[in-house]
């Protein structure tokens, strides 16, 4: 989805970057940067394949305290960042693709996912125009 | 029977769940740690090119995506029969210095440092990086993130990503680095071996200046003697990107030396039924169940080990902490679980002057930095010390480089047997008839494992909708008695 965004974009004032970094190592990405918009998959309880959401980081404060297996997690990394006074975003939006299938290994999204790319994309672009 | 359930463990890579079983009468009848994940990438690696497996295989889990890639690099070195540049030979060890350096740091002050910075009986909530940090100070904290960005924009360079690399190829590497980015490099290796002494020096104060944790450290519910492995240079001194493994028994003797092509002689697996991850044991001791001591082929590949296993650092700072180390210890081999976490610490320092002798050599910013391999690709192992222990990559392949066979045996795998036995030890000494379980009491058990600094790789990023840890306690029926949680 990113790499589909990056076709749309000619500006150098925007990075686009595909990576599966996580907590902190995420946190390294983002620092120095004005506005932030991450897309990643999601998996929740009555979700259907494809549902696209428009999440800020508040809407993750819940997970706040739990720890993850991959370091920490997205809310403690931002919040780490704002404790350290680094040069944290301005605005950090989430654009969370309801998953079909996240235990099978494959170089393709399912179908349902696959359709929601071109939405995914006109989402982002319209989130830069803001 | 009581049952107490610790699923999924946190601040662990990957998911386990911890199975404690009670007798009627409170005290502990058995314990099962359990890897429900079966991920096969030896298996989904079959029919792929060979060359495309540094790339493929360092997908196992985003912590430490470069042990993948450069043990895989290097079985291609063996598949492909040729021999690296000397240049290519010291950029990755140049870029998997770095790797140490960000990995242990990690390490330390996220997953360990909570343990003793908030000590074991803080609550849930505190007990945290941020809990840390605001204990440790803000200064601290900055040279911790400091640390790891450096290293990571290290790994940018020379590796072309910071988190996955793509430079690896047999016979050397993709990219020579310039002067500029040579002097940009060596202020960070610079920094890092201050922070790797200042880190020493946290560990000085919080831990071995604390009684009751220096007590924990040298307790024998978190001790084990087993053999211990680690890949060692030419002089028996660590090295963590080259050279032979090495395995010393409980009584620091040399067991065995051997080439990464013939680790098959040495290393046999153990399966048990109920988890998908599989027992490594020492072939020539063989497999005597979950004992330690001289007659079990248990052993453990952690970074105390690779200092047991070792004669000692070629960097003359860590050498001074190793020697500290082992005369606070009582002597070489240690066998108690939780000075793993010193030995880290070693070894980072250890990996930043290492990437200073590195960075000044004269070669580092050569432009001969790949052999073009020319013979037929057949068969090839490559094995680096990853930060959570000697990780081998074996492929075999026809004659076109298509992968037929493809055997990991990861830093994890090798201490599976050993965690398991730290685990079972801790909660059999600390689960008493008639102790309450409280949380700083299962807190304590996840320490005993934490040391390993387990891996056993993440299947999703899925946020977590249920407790990261939830410990069920049941009565001799089966019924639920009560329920604790961690991490709300």
């Amino acid at each position: 989805m990113a790499r589909e965004v990056g076709k749309k974009l000619d500006d150098p004032q925007i990075t686009v970057s595909e990576t599966s970094a996580a907590g902190l190592s995420l946190l390294d990405s983002i620092v120095g940067y004005d506005q932030v918009i991450i897309i990643d998959a999601i998996q929740t309880k009555k979700g259907k394949a494809g549902q696209l959401y428009r999440m800020k980081p508040e809407d993750f404060s819940f997970a706040k305290h739990f720890s993850s297996p991959h370091q920490i997690n997205l809310v403690t990394a931002l919040e780490l960042g704002k404790m350290l006074d680094l040069a944290m975003p301005q605005k950090i939006t989430i654009f969370a693709v309801e998953a079909k299938d996240i235990a099978s290994f494959s170089e393709k999204c399912t179908p349902e996912v696959e359709q929601a790319i071109p939405e995914v994309v006109k989402m982002v672009l319209a989130e830069l125009r803001c | 029977m009581k049952k107490i359930m610790i699923d999924p463990v946190t601040r662990l890579e990957g998911h386990g769940k911890i199975a404690i079983f009670l007798k009627d009468d409170g005290s502990v009848a058995n314990v099962y740690f359990q890897v429900p994940e079966l991920r096969g990438f030896e298996k989904f690696s079959e029919g792929r090119p060979a060359e495309d497996m540094p790339q493929i295989t360092q997908r196992i889990c985003g912590v430490c995506p470069e042990a993948h890639h450069m043990a895989s690099t290097k079985a291609l070195d063996a598949l492909f029969h040729v021999e690296p540049t000397s240049a290519a030979k010291k950029l990755r060890e140049l870029l998997y210095s770095a790797f140490y350096v960000t990995d242990h740091t990690t390490h330390f002050y996220i997953l360990a440092g909570p343990d003793f910075v908030m000590g074991p009986d803080a609550p849930p909530a505190e007990r945290n990086i941020l809990g840390v940090i605001a204990k440790v100070g803000l200064e601290l904290g900055g040279a911790v993130i400091k640390t790891r960005h450096d290293n990571h924009w290290v790994i940018q360079t020379i590796g072309g990503r910071p988190i996955h690399p793509c430079f690896g190829l047999p016979g050397g590497v993709s990219r020579a680095i310039n002067e500029e980015e040579r002097a940009k490099i060596e202020e960070i290796a610079k920094s890092s071996v201050e922070f790797g002494k200042l880190s020493l020096k946290v560990f000085d104060d919080i831990v071995l200046k604390n009684k009751e944790y220096l007590d924990m450290v040298l307790s024998d519910t978190f001790t084990h003697r087993t053999y211990s492995m680690g890949l060692v240079d030419e002089n028996n001194k660590v090295n963590f990107y080259d050279g032979k493994v090495r395995v010393v028994d409980p009584e620091g003797k040399e067991f065995i030396k051997y080439a990464p092509r013939d680790y098959v002689e040495h290393l046999a697996e153990h399966v048990e039924p109920w988890t998908y991850l599989k027992f490594p044991y020492l072939k020539k001791v063989g497999w005597k169940g979950f004992v330690d001591g001289k007659d079990s082929g248990v052993y453990r590949a952690t970074p105390l080990s690779r200092l047991n296993a070792a004669d000692g650092m070629t960097t003359p700072l860590a050498q001074e902490a190793y020697e500290k180390m082992y005369s606070t210890l009582g002597g070489k081999p240690a066998h108690y679980t939780l000075a793993t976490h010193w030995a880290r610490l070693i070894e980072l320092l250890y990996a930043a002057e290492r990437m200073v002798e590195l960075v000044q050599d004269p070669e580092i910013t050569s432009t001969d930095i790949r052999n073009i391999p020319t013979a037929t690709p057949d068969e090839g192992v490559g094995i680096v010390e990853a930060p959570r222990g000697t990780l081998t990559h074996h492929y075999i392949t026809d004659e076109r480089g298509i992968i037929k066979k493809c055997n990991l045996i990861v830093g994890t795998t090798n201490n599976y047997a050993a965690f398991y036995m730290s685990v079972k030890k801790a909660a059999e000494d600390l689960i008493k008839p008639g102790k309450k379980i409280t949380e700083g009491l299962l807190n304590r058990i996840e320490m005993a494992w934490r040391p390993y600094d387990l891996c056993l790789a993440c299947a999703t990023h899925s946020l977590p909708g249920q407790l990261p840890l939830e410990v069920t306690i049941y009565d001799a029926q089966g019924n639920e008695l009560k329920k604790l949680s961690q991490g709300i």
